[in-house]
């Protein structure tokens, strides 16, 4: 297990500095100085020449990546442009939001995508299966951005139900648990789906599976073989799945973040585009990517610790 | 010693199959009636899609406007029409481009060396490392919003998962005794690759990419809704989503009339891709 | 007394072509304390039969008409929850894959305490109960084994594992699905002892299912026959096996090879009329000259593998240092168990594989330096067969395209392909007719004789073949042998045969040499490593290699 989690941090270190390396070379080619498009047309030179020393402009490649490169690895980001602020200090304040987000789009796909998919197995072919399959289906190839929309509309705008716009007020769990329940099911819904389309095809192959029929065999009680004997095994893709899940949550996050007009790094991202905010850009879809890299390296983590043919593979 | 063989090709079965499944037969309807509306837009709207007419703005469904004007007062049924083209043609286009560079970079790792693997393994990773959002953004900021950037988001989105897909069966497929027996015969690695490992990895990658398309619809869409794909005043799904969007409260049906069509696009074809896949593949059923 | 009554028995199943009548008026008894033999080959029914007695039977599967009796209750009516409660305690099950047969992710321990769900008593009692099944399937140190999970087993481990689960409730009525059918030999021997003992002691009655006749009559009282869902036969081991009366007893007892107490050039298939076979006598073994130049000779050949999840630093030796030379029209017969480096040494020999030391000298020339260009000439003149008789066919090729594969390598253009192709058919025993056939549309026997088509293809100087009858069976795998036989002599080819069945090779090789963990233990004529084995090793092959059951007699 110790050689296993190694190797698996190993990758993640790797592909993090990769995820650098990319970023880095995309902010060097961009067309045009970065220092003149922050600074806008009316700069003078005398201006332009001073950040460019300041955001390390003036000197060789390599030396501007290893600054960044070391930088990123100890948490310093840079500042950003227009309010001077360390960017990692920016990029902090907005995450809680976006990932508490996030965790509301996971607790809805898992806690009804499971059951779901795991009731459509045990009763296959079946009409509950048929219906199931079909809303799966439908949530999975709806655009996140567009029942976020159609959410706001419903819901919010004309039967007013829930409110629609921002955060809620702080220190109030109450109302911002109020706020978050449309963004969370926009990010989450069609995961929803896909948790319960793997599930219900993971138990399917399951219960077909040779051990299953042995445990029959033996008269064991099916409650104790669907829920014991298939789905401790079924459920371990559904895991590695929700890994890659978090990366898809985290771009739905953007568009409720942008729909909902709450904070969040996706927020943050998107105006600090607008707005040519380069630093920002670089500094928080790093801290994203990392973030992404995390969360996946501990989905295989506890599928490591769940399964214990991986377990003893390393 | 004989086998009943059916003379019926595979392919007639299929279709017969694939008309047999109700959702199926939803799937191509739909799928034909968003692929006609796109290619017929001319002839079924007279109104320009770009065409601004401050008169009209703002006006609800009617008779004239079958879903209403935008804030320019824009026909929203022919943009959504025109819409459609950009959407479909993006959506093709890109997925044939991400099969081929799947392909070919799935078998390289798949066949080739363990270095070459191994690099490109990370290179997928890292790739796929980036959430889908963050890639777009960082791109858009290198090469400005336009729908090559749309393309590339595309591509470099399907290409990780594709050539994931193909170098699992090549490498499956190495280890199997119909290769070994070819290579014992001393046929060459590209006669290998052409003739024994090609036709059996193709067919399932294009029904998974042909399932694929809702997802490049909600790439372009999305992008085009966020100002990084089309540019105004071309007609995107996206766009019109975003009109609506910021005129939600008083005029709702632009809204409506930019998300419709993305979801009416993206069910059908799922519905299609579903029971193509089912039909064509039942071992792969309910994946 | 008896356990299991079952009477005129009907099974269908309905599929997308109608119908399918699986088993048709199956009769026949399990008395009480006794082992019931059902001998049958691939697509008989075994397997219907068991999971209708089991209450198992697939979704699209019933019970047409008949009675399944036990210990007095009629089974066929029952709902599952009744159903359940007779799965366990009264009748429990053996499957044939120990591979898949424990659950992966609960442990031993666990597994065998919900076994127990039914009873009362506290979990360090049901794990006492488990501990005592597990000494007495000889599992070592049967505490520690109980926190243990299934993968840490190997695979005859795991398969008394499984027995022990199902001997665990005292069950009346214990059915064995070819249960040792993927073990080893020697393995086998030792598996088949322990379920005996453990019958005895426990006083129950075991289904045994089985197509291996030899294990059928090595450990069952009474035996029934069955063939395409009937019952064609049943009675006491000894009538069946001594006096078969029905014709497909006869034949099939007379197909296995075991069964041959001389060597034969040729063996007898199903289409023989039953006792009418008369043995072709092989002719000795032509001593090479001395001096002569064999055609392929191994010299110290040894394969490592390294693995290991950092550097590699784990090193499996494949083969082990091995030499041997083999003339032209010769063959020698390779055989051990499965791991024994067998197939390693074929392929090192083929160059598939790489080889660490020593050196393979086909016709004067090193094989593992050839150039590009001899390369080509090797592939040619040496023709692999695998295991696998569908695997090593490209699945979406036809027939005439994949015996055609070696001519389109080589850029054979002087020859009509579509005649070369029919030719190579007829000989193979196929017939022009299969030619536009897909692999999936073949039975096993003609999937294989597609291979051995494709194989002789370009004439070669030496094939060599893995286990080219496994999985075959016993009617079709003597066909198979035949023409392997009357190729050979016929094309004066040298052969390579891998099996871990020394009564198949004992028909074809002249001579054979035994592996064990990557090591020749023994290579000797034929003759002589039956009549006088002169290694352990090679004694304890012979005896595993369950005889036919013509030799008990």
């Amino acid at each position: 297990m110790l050689s296993y989690t190694l190797k698996r941090l190993g990758l993640a270190v790797l592909i993090v500095s990769l995820a650098m390396l990319l970023l880095f070379s995309m902010i060097y080619l961009i067309p045009g100085d970065p220092a003149a498009v922050a600074l806008g047309p009316r700069a003078t030179d005398a201006m332009r020449e001073a950040l460019r020393v300041k955001m390390g402009l003036d000197q060789p490649v390599w030396v501007q990546f290893w600054n960044f490169f070391s930088g990123a690895w100890t948490g310093d980001l840079g500042r950003e442009v227009l309010s001077d602020r360390p960017v990692s200090q920016v990029v902090m304040e907005q995450l809680p939001y976006t990932l508490v987000l996030i965790a509301g789009g996971i607790s809805w796909s898992v806690a009804l995508g499971i059951p779901l998919g795991c009731w459509a197995a045990v009763q296959r072919g079946s009409w509950a299966d048929r219906i199931v399959g079909l809303l799966s289906v439908a949530v999975i190839a709806v655009p996140s951005f567009v029942i976020a929309i159609y959410a706001l509309l419903v819901f919010a705008v004309t039967l007013q139900w829930l409110p629609a716009i921002g955060a809620g007020e702080a220190g109030n769990i109450g109302d911002q648990l109020l706020h978050l329940i449309l963004p969370s099911l926009a990010v989450g819904l069609g995961w929803v789906g896909y948790i319960a389309r793997m599930v219900r095809a993971s138990m399917l192959e399951v219960l077909e599976a040779q051990h299953i029929r042995t445990a029959r065999a033996f008269g064991l009680p099916e409650r104790m073989i669907t829920y014991r004997y298939a789905l401790t095994i079924a459920i371990l893709p559904t895991v590695t799945l929700l890994g890659v899940g978090i990366g898809q949550m985290l771009s739905s996050a953007v568009f409720a973040e942008i729909v909902f007009n709450r904070p969040g790094v996706g927020r943050l991202v998107y105006d600090a585009i607008l707005t040519r905010n380069y630093p920002l850009v670089t500094g928080a879809v790093l801290v994203t990517t990392v973030l992404f890299v995390l969360l996946n390296l501990v989905a295989d983590l506890i599928v490591g610790a769940l399964d214990p043919r991986v377990r003893s593979r390393f | 010693m004989s086998v009943a063989v059916s003379d019926t090709p595979e392919w007639k079965l299929a279709v017969g199959r694939l008309m047999r499944e109700p959702l199926g037969v939803l799937g191509v309807l739909l799928v034909l009636l968003m692929v006609g509306g796109a290619v017929f837009a001319d002839w079924l709207s007279i109104y320009d899609p770009t065409r601004i007419s401050p008169r009209d703005r703002f006006l609800a469904p009617s008779s004239e406007h079958f879903l209403g004007t935008d804030q320019l007062g824009r026909d929203l049924f022919a943009r959504v029409l025109h819409g459609g083209r950009i959407a479909l043609s993006v959506a093709l286009a890109s997925t044939a481009i991400s099969l081929a560079i799947g392909i070919v970079l799935g078998l390289l790792a798949g066949y080739g060396p363990r270095w070459l693997d191994n690099l490109l393994l990370l290179l997928f990773d890292s790739i796929k490392s980036f959430p889908t959002v963050m890639l777009a953004l960082a791109l858009v900021t290198l090469f400005g919003p336009s729908l090559t950037a749309v393309v590339i988001v595309v591509v470099l989105v399907n290409v990780p998962g594709y050539a994931r897909i193909i170098r699992t069966q090549t490498l499956a497929l190495k280890e199997s005794e119909f290769v070994q027996a070819a290579q014992s015969m001393g046929a060459s690695t590209a006669r290998v690759l052409r003739v024994h490992i090609m036709p059996n990895v193709i067919g399932p990658l294009v029904i998974l990419a042909s399932m694929d398309i809702p997802v490049v619809i909600a790439i372009e869409a999305g992008m085009s809704f966020l100002g990084l794909g089309v540019r105004p005043p071309t007609p995107s799904w996206g766009a019109i989503l975003n009109d609506g969007f910021t005129a939600i409260r008083d005029t709702p049906w632009i809204a409506i009339a930019g998300g419709l069509p993305i979801i009416l696009t993206t069910l059908g074809f799922t519905f299609l891709g579903e029971t193509l896949r089912d039909v064509f593949d039942p071992r792969l059923k309910g994946r | 007394m008896t356990v299991l009554s079952i009477q005129d028995l009907n099974v269908k199943f309905s599929t997308e072509k109608g119908d399918f009548h699986a088993l048709k008026d199956v009769s026949f008894d399990v008395p009480e304390k006794t082992i019931v033999g059902i001998v049958g080959e691939s697509g008989c029914g075994k397997s219907t039969l068991i999971n209708s007695v089991l209450g198992l039977l697939a979704d699209n599967g019933r019970v047409d008409s008949g009675s399944i009796e036990f210990e007095g209750q009629e089974l066929t009516g029952l709902n599952p929850t009744e159903m359940r409660a007779l799965r366990g305690p009264r009748i429990s099950c053996v499957f044939q894959d120990p591979m898949g047969a424990l659950n992966p992710v609960l442990s031993v321990g666990e597994q065998m305490r919900n076994i127990q769900y039914r009873d009362t008593i506290g979990k360090a009692e049901k794990d006492a109960r488990s501990v005592e099944m597990l000494r007495s399937v000889k599992i070592p140190d049967p505490e520690h084994a109980l926190d243990r999970y299934p993968h840490e087993f190997s695979g005859g481990m795991k398969q008394r594992i499984a027995i022990a689960m199902a001997l665990m409730m005292r069950p009346s009525l214990l059915i064995a699905d070819e249960p040792t059918t993927a073990l080893d030999a020697t393995l086998e021997v030792v598996t088949l002892d322990l379920l005996k003992d453990l019958q005895k002691q426990i006083g129950c009655s075991i289904l045994f299912i089985s197509h291996h006749l030899g294990v059928i009559a090595e450990l069952c009282d009474q035996v029934a026959v069955m063939f395409a869902g009937e019952v064609v036969e049943r009675g006491s081991a000894a009538q069946v096996f001594t006096s078969p009366r029905h014709d497909y007893t006869r034949r099939l007892l007379e197909c296995d090879p075991a069964n041959q107490k001389e060597r034969t050039r040729r063996l007898p298939t199903m289409s023989d009329e039953p006792g009418s076979f008369v043995p072709v006598p092989v002719p000795p073994r032509q001593v090479p000259p001395a001096g002569a130049t064999p055609l392929i000779e191994v010299e110290d050949a040894q394969v490592h593998f390294h693995s290991g999840p950092f550097y590699k630093t784990r090193t499996t030796v494949g083969v082990g240092g091995v030499s041997f030379e083999l003339f032209e029209g010769e063959t020698l017969g390779l055989v051990g168990e499965s791991g024994s480096g067998k197939s390693t040494l074929a392929r090192t020999m083929a160059r598939l594989s790489h080889i660490t030391e020593g050196k393979v000298t086909f016709e004067g020339s090193s094989v593992h330096d050839l150039g590009r260009g001899d390369m080509q000439r090797l592939r040619r003149d040496v023709s692999v067969m695998f295991q696998d008789p569908f695997g090593s066919l490209s699945p979406r090729m036809k027939v005439r395209d994949l015996v055609a594969e070696p001519f389109r390598i080589h850029g054979v253009t002087d020859v009509d392909l579509i005649v070369e192709t029919d030719r190579l058919l007829t000989l193979a025993g196929l017939g022009p007719e299969f030619a536009t056939r897909f692999p999936h549309q073949l039975s096993g026997g003609q999937a294989r004789r597609v291979g051995v088509a494709r194989a002789i293809a370009l004439k070669p100087k030496l094939i060599i073949a893995d286990e080219p009858t496994a999985g075959l069976d016993v009617s079709v795998q003597g066909g198979v042998l035949n023409l392997l036989n009357e190729l050979r002599d016929e094309l004066r080819l040298a052969m390579v045969f891998i099996t871990h069945n020394l009564h198949v090779v004992r028909h074809v090789a002249d001579r054979i040499a035994v592996m064990k963990q990557g090591q020749f233990v023994e290579i000797g004529e034929t003759e002589t490593i039956f009549a006088r084995p002169q290694h352990d090793y090679t004694k304890t092959l012979l005896a595993a290699n369950l005889a036919g059951p013509g030799a008990h007699a």
